[in-house]
């Protein structure tokens, strides 16, 4: 008997095309939506975490903080600011850490006719194996250059290209403000990490640095590598509390880890999941009432016929689930498109995403098998939602008032 | 006894009017009777169609109809009585658009729970007894208005109903085809079919071998032909 009313309400449906073509509409759009918004915010997350693990893993990043000028004065003479001796003393105090110390320079890099201004890296050879960051040809800095302060430089692939060209760069020398530096190695092409473009560094012994174009020991900031994941709050912690040991007892440092990161972005996902799946539902809803709509308008106009089945024999519950599975159908089929159409609209949208934003070049956007499940089961929710009381009133329809109906 | 009606009570409240559409009514009806039931319109003879019909219950009174009590039944076995006692035939056929001859006929045996194999042997065999073997697998308009009322005769059969109940059967046909139907009423009649056919016309009245007239919601006459209806069909 349910293949019957089944096929039935196909027929009915085929019947009205125009209209059940258009109250369908209102579903597919809820549900490509539903789909298109989860697709949108899946591949933004991936994106984000990647831009961030990129950055290389277990990483503990330590700043300096910015005091307030009272700060200043309150803790005037005593040892403040984050410098390289702070990071040689975590190197001692913690042997398994591994510590990259950064300074920066804006300066202006010459050969010959050729040259280009802008930021240097001064850094210890750890960088590379903590950024993930390695030369394509020659060498990073090490070790024996730091000690030595040697006038090495190690440049990023796009200004290799700037300077030489197809030329080799290793082994040439070019002049950073007025000292003069022997290339010892190019990076490999990393491309754009979060807001950095890894292909324009510049990176100088960080000892080099601080002597030829600094004259004091401060350094910007400090990359380090815990090697074990587990570690990382307690790490942190031991961190902070035995570099304030070493200003004095000033907490003017900083110290974040890399869940921090990932945790702000995941908060931030979330509020777009919820405002983006509220839009998404919404439309889903406006959708279930066009199927309200229509099936009062369909049980009014077989009121006749509702009255006919019930003189034959229908009982309330074969009117109730005809009506049903007839606004069923409008939604399940409505449900089909909107996947498919919600598939197609996520990697339009995505493909959009990626061209547009800078940096977006691997943006894209990301369907899981659960967000079609759940659109295409929420669909079908609404289509029995909004089918329920247009299905009970016809079952309820007195059937000698229903027959005679005009 | 098939049908006994006893102090039957219909009223209806529109606003403050109560209108008594039928008023201490009796009425007994043997099995395998022919009756014709005539009345001018507003003598209540589609309020009592309704409640012979189970289609709505009296105000007050008692129904019987094959021994079940009517107005004692809850919806859901007035529904069953319905499918399984009675069959409608309308002046209007209220045939299912879009549907065939076959579907519209299936519709009650699909409601009885009779499986898809029984429905269509069952509305073969009943399309072939009312002359429709040529026409299973029309749509419903595509049959003149004679035809679809022998649709729907062959629907009223489908469960074999104790009580074949028709509202103003050739209210809609030319007087051909309403012969037509008449016959197939006679022939019904002859197998032991008990009939109850609605009319304001005293003359299709005729083909019955009964007629209670009624007016203002009471039995006016209430009258036996011992004669066979033949020959008056013929008049016609």
């Amino acid at each position: 008997m349910l293949g019957a009313i089944f096929r039935d309400a196909l027929k009915n449906l085929w019947g009205n095309r125009l209209r059940s073509g258009l109250t369908m509409l209102g579903v597919i759009i809820g549900v490509a939506s539903v789909i298109a918004m989860m697709a949108i915010v899946e591949g933004g997350q991936i994106w984000l975490v990647n831009s961030i693990e990129r950055l290389g893993t277990n990483l503990l990043f330590v700043w300096k903080n910015r005091l307030t000028v009272e700060e200043k004065r309150m803790f005037a003479g005593r040892n403040l600011q984050l410098r390289y001796d702070d990071a040689l003393a975590i190197r001692k105090r913690f042997p398994e850490l591994q510590v990259a110390p950064i300074i920066e320079i804006d300066g202006q890099v010459k050969t010959g006719d050729r040259d280009y201004s802008g930021r240097i890296t001064g850094t210890s050879p750890e960088f590379s194996d903590i950024r993930n960051f390695h030369p394509a040809s020659g060498r990073f800095l090490q070790t024996a250059d730091i000690q030595t302060w040697n006038r090495s430089v190690v440049l990023g692939k796009t200004i290799a290209e700037v300077l030489y060209g197809s030329q080799s760069a290793i082994g040439q020398q070019l002049k950073i403000g007025e000292h003069r530096f022997t290339v010892i190695g190019v990076m490999e092409p990393k491309g754009e990490v979060y807001g950095q473009n890894r292909d324009e560094m510049i990176f100088i012994p960080v000892t080099t640095a601080l002597r030829f174009f600094k004259g004091h020991d401060k350094i910007r900031s400090m990359i380090i590598h815990v090697p074990d994941r587990n570690q990382m709050e307690k790490v942190t912690q031991q961190l902070h509390q035995f570099l304030i040991q070493r200003h004095d007892g000033v907490n003017d440092i900083r110290v974040r880890n890399q869940g921090e990161f990932l945790g702000a972005v995941d908060q931030t996902l979330w509020t777009f999941r919820i405002v983006l799946g509220g839009i998404a539902i919404v439309a889903l809803l406006v959708g279930g009432i066009g199927i309200m709509n229509i099936m009062l308008v369909t049980v009014t106009e077989r009121t006749r016929e509702i009255g006919l089945r019930k003189a034959i024999g229908a009982r309330r519950k074969d009117i109730l689930l005809q009506f049903l599975i007839e606004s069923t159908t409008i939604s399940v089929i409505g449900g089909c498109f909107g996947v498919v159409l919600g598939i197609f609209a996520a990697y339009g949208f995505g493909n959009l995403v990626a061209q547009s934003m800078p940096g977006g070049g691997d943006w894209g956007a990301v369907i899981k098998p659960t967000a079609i499940v759940v659109a295409f089961v929420f669909a079908v929710a609404v289509g029995i939602g909004f089918g329920l009381f247009p299905a009970m009133k016809a079952s309820k329809l007195d059937p000698a008032e229903a027959l005679r109906y005009q | 006894m098939l049908i006994v009606l006893r102090h039957i009570h219909k009223i209806f409240t529109t606003g403050e009017v109560a209108v008594h559409a039928l008023d201490d009514l009796n009425i007994k009806i043997e099995q395998g009777e022919f009756v014709a039931i005539i009345g001018q319109s507003g003598s209540g003879k589609t309020t009592l169609l309704d409640i012979l019909g189970c289609l709505s219950q009296p105000t007050s009174g008692d129904y019987w109809l094959d021994g079940a009590h009517i107005n004692k039944l809850p919806d859901s076995e007035l529904t069953m009585i319905r499918n399984r006692q009675i069959g409608f035939i309308f002046q209007t056929f209220h045939l299912l658009p879009r549907k065939t001859s076959m579907e519209n006929v299936r519709l009650p045996l699909m409601y009885a729970g009779a499986t898809r194999t029984q429905q269509q042997n069952r509305a073969q065999e009943l399309l072939t007894r009312v002359g429709l073997s040529d026409r299973m697998h029309h749509q419903s308009n595509q049959l003149s208005g004679g035809q679809q009322q022998r649709v729907a005769i062959a629907r009223a059969l489908a469960n074999q109903p104790a009580l074949l109940l028709a509202d103003e059967p050739t209210g809609n046909l030319d007087s051909q085809s309403g012969n037509e139907i008449l016959t197939i009423f006679e022939e019904l009649h002859q197998q032991g079919q008990t009939i109850v056919m609605i009319t304001h016309d005293p003359l299709i009245a005729q083909c019955a071998n009964r007629r209670i007239t009624l007016l203002d919601g009471r039995v006016q006459t209430d009258e036996s032909i011992a004669a066979p209806a033949q020959p008056t069909l013929q008049e016609i």
